[in-house]
């Protein structure tokens, strides 16, 4: 019976995942991606990967939505209707350019598709390593078994990871430059926007500590709190108060580094007490595991939220010249 | 019972489909946004009515983090596109 909804939520899925690339308009493309972010999140509940589902809603949903609606504020104004020629010229320029991306785009995928066609050709019969995780579980200081692998049987994929997230994080500062984000902003005046920000600040940053909290036994865990406290960043933003533009600067690059840093000196110093890198010792590993996600989630809040400070700042610079012209 | 819960998944899953019709046509930006909170609070319902048919509890949890966040792409785009006229692109 549940056949229905899983074929359902297939072709649900795999329409919107196609149509969110073939939409003649840029605004259809983002709002189905919107759609096919909450189906994707519905076929992970259906696949039992419930942490996968709350990091693809808090991702989908919450970060990636505010940054969409903001690049298209700053697509729209680019190809006014009205001037046809301009558009013309535009369209003819963009014909030529693309063949080149075009091209490498879809090696990539071609490229992409081989290695996932060989990696779902080599899944190990038997479950591969689940049963061993299973055994290992008591030893890792947690019960839940996502939680276990992701910061302690394979704490060096997830140390990489945060540090992606920092490197996406310098990409836009050396795009983007430094003083446009120092720019201290003005608090809004509007009377409704300020009780909504005020009464969900503290709804988010509760509820990001609950999955904190709550990924040592079930699903949740380090970065779907660092999302939610991320949009708290968000949220005082839009209502006027970047807190992190004005926060000081060696503040800020504490905030940024001290999941990753701490991340690490604990892995050397556990190295250096005769262990392997991340190796905690069982007794003390889910006080360790809780103080290292709660530092991460830090990290990967003030990360997301200086992204968007600084991609809206850039952009109400570019309104601003705009007018002004 | 079951066969109550998979009706109920299914047409609230037809919902969403129906909802596409406004995403597609637009036309301005807010209608859009608009069926994309639809969408949210269907895919809530379907959740909280997935948590009753699965009988795992912890889906709820996925439910609020849709909710708590649906604000944030509403004040988005009224901050965001305050300052437009013309949002019919």
């Amino acid at each position: 019976m549940s056949l229905i909804i899983d074929g359902l939520l297939a072709i649900l899925a795999i329409y919107l995942a196609l149509q969110s690339l073939l939409a003649p308009r840029l605004t259809q493309s983002v709002f189905l991606f919107f759609a096919f972010g909450l189906a994707l999140a519905l076929a992970w509940i259906r696949l039992a990967a419930v942490d996968v589902a709350i990091t693809e809603a808090a991702i989908a949903a919450g970060f990636l939505g505010v940054l969409f609606l903001d690049a298209l504020r700053d697509f729209a104004p680019r190809i006014p209707a009205k001037n046809e020629a301009v558009q013309k010229q535009y369209s003819k320029s963009q014909t030529k350019s693309l063949f080149l991306p075009r091209l490498t785009l879809w090696a990539g995928l071609g490229l992409f598709l081989l290695i996932a066609l060989e990696a779902v050709w080599k899944i190990p019969e038997g479950g591969g390593l689940t049963a061993a995780a299973g055994t290992l579980l008591p030893e890792s200081g947690v019960e839940n078994p996502v939680t276990a692998v992701l910061l302690n049987f394979r704490a060096y994929d997830t140390w990489l990871e945060m540090g992606v997230i920092l490197i996406g994080l310098l990409a836009v500062f050396a795009a983007g430059g430094k003083m446009a984000y120092r720019k201290p902003g003005v608090a809004s005046q509007d009377p409704l926007l300020r009780q909504v920000i005020l009464f969900f600040t503290p709804v988010l940053f509760l509820f990001g500590a609950f999955l904190l909290y709550i990924g040592k036994t079930g699903p949740g865990g380090a970065f779907q709190a660092g999302v939610l406290w991320g949009a708290i960043g968000i949220l005082l933003h839009l209502g006027g108060w970047p807190f992190i533009a004005l926060m000081p600067r060696w503040l800020g690059q504490l905030l940024l580094t001290v999941g990753l840093g701490f991340f690490l000196v604990l892995g050397f110093l556990f190295m250096a007490a005769g262990g392997a890198l991340f190796e905690y010792p069982p007794a003390y590993a889910g006080i360790l595991i809780l103080i290292i996600e709660t530092l991460a989630a830090i990290s990967i809040a003030a990360a997301l939220s200086a992204i968007f400070a600084l991609l809206n700042q850039i952009g109400e610079e570019a309104d601003e010249i705009e007018s002004t012209t | 019972m079951d066969v109550f819960f998979i009706i109920v998944i299914v047409f609230l899953l037809l919902n969403i489909v129906m909802g596409l019709f406004r995403v597609w046509r637009g036309p301005a930006v807010a209608d859009r946004l608009l069926t994309t909170q639809l969408f949210g609070t269907t895919g809530m319902a379907i959740l909280m009515v997935l948590a009753g048919y699965l009988g795992e509890l912890t889906l709820l949890n996925v439910a609020i983090t849709f909710n708590v966040l649906a604000i944030l792409l509403v004040i988005s785009l009224v901050k965001v596109w305050k300052n437009k006229k013309g949002e019919t692109k």
